[in-house]
């Protein structure tokens, strides 16, 4: 990769008649840009930015649906030295008050020039955008300029700079603005290509991935447009309906890479039944990456088990540990490795009770099983700490510490916020997890851990074993800690749905094997299992079971239960 | 689409026609709107882009009705 000032002088240096975005609709509906289109776009989108008086380091909000629309307007705004930032666009399953609330703090909080919608935004969505005294609300349409060839002024856009906010995952309205500079992007992208050996030309990328989360704006926009390589996207909305299309796209376009949340690796072979799938070719891709925390060995199996048939090779699947804080990855699998990212299997006992990972056989009674992330990318650290600070070496479990030279500059406008982050130079990750063999296994968010008598317990390691249970409706289980006052520890708390509603009846023999099973697994005795009726878990906009929205219904309807414990 | 409805929240007999508001009496959470908008597909031969629909699009089932006619289009 060619060593670039900035993020637009990359996107200059791209092969014109190369195609850069197809946005895939459905069937019959596709539109796909090339290089030089899309320059022209997004020239024509800064032109309409200036004629509102669009400055540098103003920040420009962009509300737009997940098409190249949106994209060009974000370059177009960077064009002019501003600083964008892809909010969510309002779909039919939001709730209105909720994301009229999450837009008022985070457009509050940007104080922001410009907020560009498009013609279609609800007019009762725009009730509760922040605007500061400044800012203008516009329709992307609105320009004078729009279609014409638009020269510019040769704008120097420093390395240091600002280049965009993106915001970290986390519900609406609480994320945090996450403050990227152009070379630290660029840092994170150089590291990025060489560890996946990115070839402009021969690769491109599938992405159903929203633009205003670090999978969907660093891999599957900003990656390609540094690299100059190919992205065919639809709208996670589109996927999320019809996972089956992942298949078809990668298939028709011959996409080589793609990036994936955990449980997209299940949901897609579950959901395309299979007398469809050697309907498809699998055969292009070389790394479809899992980004989740954490990484769930039986997921990726299921994947790689359901369609090695029509073309997926092994070592195809891999990992990678990312965040919006460091651009995107820390970690990435190594991508020539046969059979993909490392696995460790531990003793069980000790890794709940200590904290400790002791390699043991595969197969061992009570092992548990991890998958690495990967190794650090090039000028990334990591450190694990302990509660108090202690630096822990390999085979300790603790908090994942990072530093490295695409760090981010700050949370936007929340000096309190950066402060408790980073301490010298050392960003505080939030989540758990040991070194081994120079790989970064992560196991958790740490504020998901359960303590129970002392003993370690990730919620979904029980999970895992609740929905296994085949009276249960598969990734329908929630678990939690509730405080035992008696005790001074919490116990654990399950709520699942049962697959057929007249399974009900037999509520007794079904929660005494779930308890024999889940103190088979880990050794840890579930308080209280509520059985409910189909569709009772509150599930996340991609279907999977949503831990902290189950916990509210579940303390509504059972009031008498202290509910202690984590979010999503 | 009615008696779909009436299952997925649970209250057999409850009282719904097609101008109901739905979503916005909370009588459905957001999270079912997916499950309605593929039985909407299923009902109407056509495919909705999920994109193209906004909550007031979901909120009665004549809505619904009418907005697949609006941006659905027929499957092959």
């Amino acid at each position: 990769m060619n060593r670039f000032r900035n993020l637009i002088d990359a996107l200059a240096a791209a092969p014109g008649d190369r195609p850069f975005v197809t946005a895939w609709i459905d069937e019959d509906e596709q539109e796909t840009v090339t290089f030089a289109e899309f320059r022209r776009r997004a020239r024509s989108q800064a032109k309409m930015l200036s004629e509102y008086e669009v400055n540098t380091g103003d920040r420009v909000i962009i509300l737009m649906p997940q098409q190249i629309a949106a994209m060009t307007t974000f370059v177009g705004a960077m064009m002019l030295g501003a600083v964008p930032a892809f909010l969510a666009y309002p779909n039919f399953k939001v709730e209105a008050s909720k994301y009229r609330a999450g837009l008022a703090g985070v457009t509050a909080n940007l104080k922001a020039k410009m907020v560009v919608i498009d013609d279609a935004f609800p007019e009762d969505m725009l009730g509760h955008v922040h605007l500061c005294e400044e800012a203008k609300l516009i329709r992307a349409g609105d320009s004078k300029s729009v279609g014409a060839e638009v020269e510019l002024h040769d704008l120097e856009v420093r390395p240091e700079s600002l280049a965009f906010i993106q915001h970290s995952a986390g519900t609406t309205g609480l994320q945090k603005g996450v403050a990227l500079t152009h070379a630290a992007v660029l840092n994170q992208l150089e590291h990025l290509a060489h560890a996946l050996k990115i070839d402009g030309e021969k690769d491109s990328v599938y992405s159903w991935l929203p633009l205003y989360h670090d999978m969907g704006l660093i891999a599957c926009f900003i990656l390609p447009m540094v690299c100059h390589m190919r992205v065919v996207m639809q709208s996670p909305l589109d996927w999320v309906m019809h996972p089956e299309t992942m298949l078809q796209i990668i298939s028709e376009y011959k996409c080589t890479l793609a990036w994936l949340p955990n449980f997209a690796f299940q949901f897609v072979p579950r959901r395309t039944p299979p007398n469809r799938w050697a309907q498809y070719d699998l055969s292009s891709a070389r790394a479809l990456i899992n980004c989740s925390e954490p990484v769930r060995s039986s997921s990726m199996q299921e994947f790689e088990n359901a369609f090695s048939a029509i073309g997926l090779k092994s070592g195809t699947l891999h990992s990678s540990y990312a965040m919006a804080e460091n651009v995107f990855a820390v970690t990435q699998s190594d991508i020539n490795a046969p059979s993909g990212p490392n696995r460790v299997w531990a003793d069980g006992q000790r890794f709940r009770s200590m904290h400790v990972i002791a390699p043991v056989a595969q197969g061992t009674p009570g092992a548990v099983c991890f998958t690495s992330s990967g190794r650090l990318l090039p000028n990334n650290e990591a450190r694990i700490a302990s509660d108090s600070g202690i630096l822990l070496a390999p085979g300790f479990v603790g908090e994942i510490l990072v530093k490295s030279d695409s760090l981010f500059t700050d949370y936007y406008n929340r000096p309190d916020l950066t402060a408790k982050a980073i301490v010298e130079g050392w960003y505080s990750t939030g989540d758990l997890g040991f070194t081994l063999e120079d790989q970064l296994y992560v196991i958790g968010r740490k504020k998901d851990l359960l303590i129970v008598g002392g003993e370690n317990i990730y919620p979904q390691d029980i999970e895992e074993i609740v929905a296994s249970h085949p009276a249960i409706h598969d990734g329908r289980a929630v678990a939690m800690g509730v405080y035992n006052s008696d005790l001074g520890t919490e116990d654990i708390v399950v709520v699942a749905e049962v697959e057929r509603e007249e399974l009900l009846t037999n509520t007794v023999d079904i929660e005494r094997e779930i308890r024999n099973l889940v103190v088979g697994g880990i050794g840890v005795a579930v308080r209280t299992i509520f059985l409910k009726p189909p569709k009772w878990v509150v599930k996340s906009t991609a279907g999977k079971a949503a831990r902290s929205g189950t916990r509210e219904k579940l303390l509504k309807e059972h009031p008498e239960l202290d509910v202690r414990g984590s979010g999503d | 689409m009615i008696e779909h409805i009436v299952r997925l929240i649970r209250k057999p007999g409850a009282n719904i026609d097609e101008n109901t508001p739905l979503v916005s009496s909370g009588l459905i959470d957001s999270m079912a709107l997916v499950d309605l908008l593929l039985k909407l597909e299923d009902l109407t031969l056509r495919r909705i882009p999920a994109g193209k629909v906004q909550p007031k699009d979901m909120n009665t089932v004549a809505l619904m009705f009418a907005t697949a006619q609006r941006v659905g289009k027929a499957r092959k």
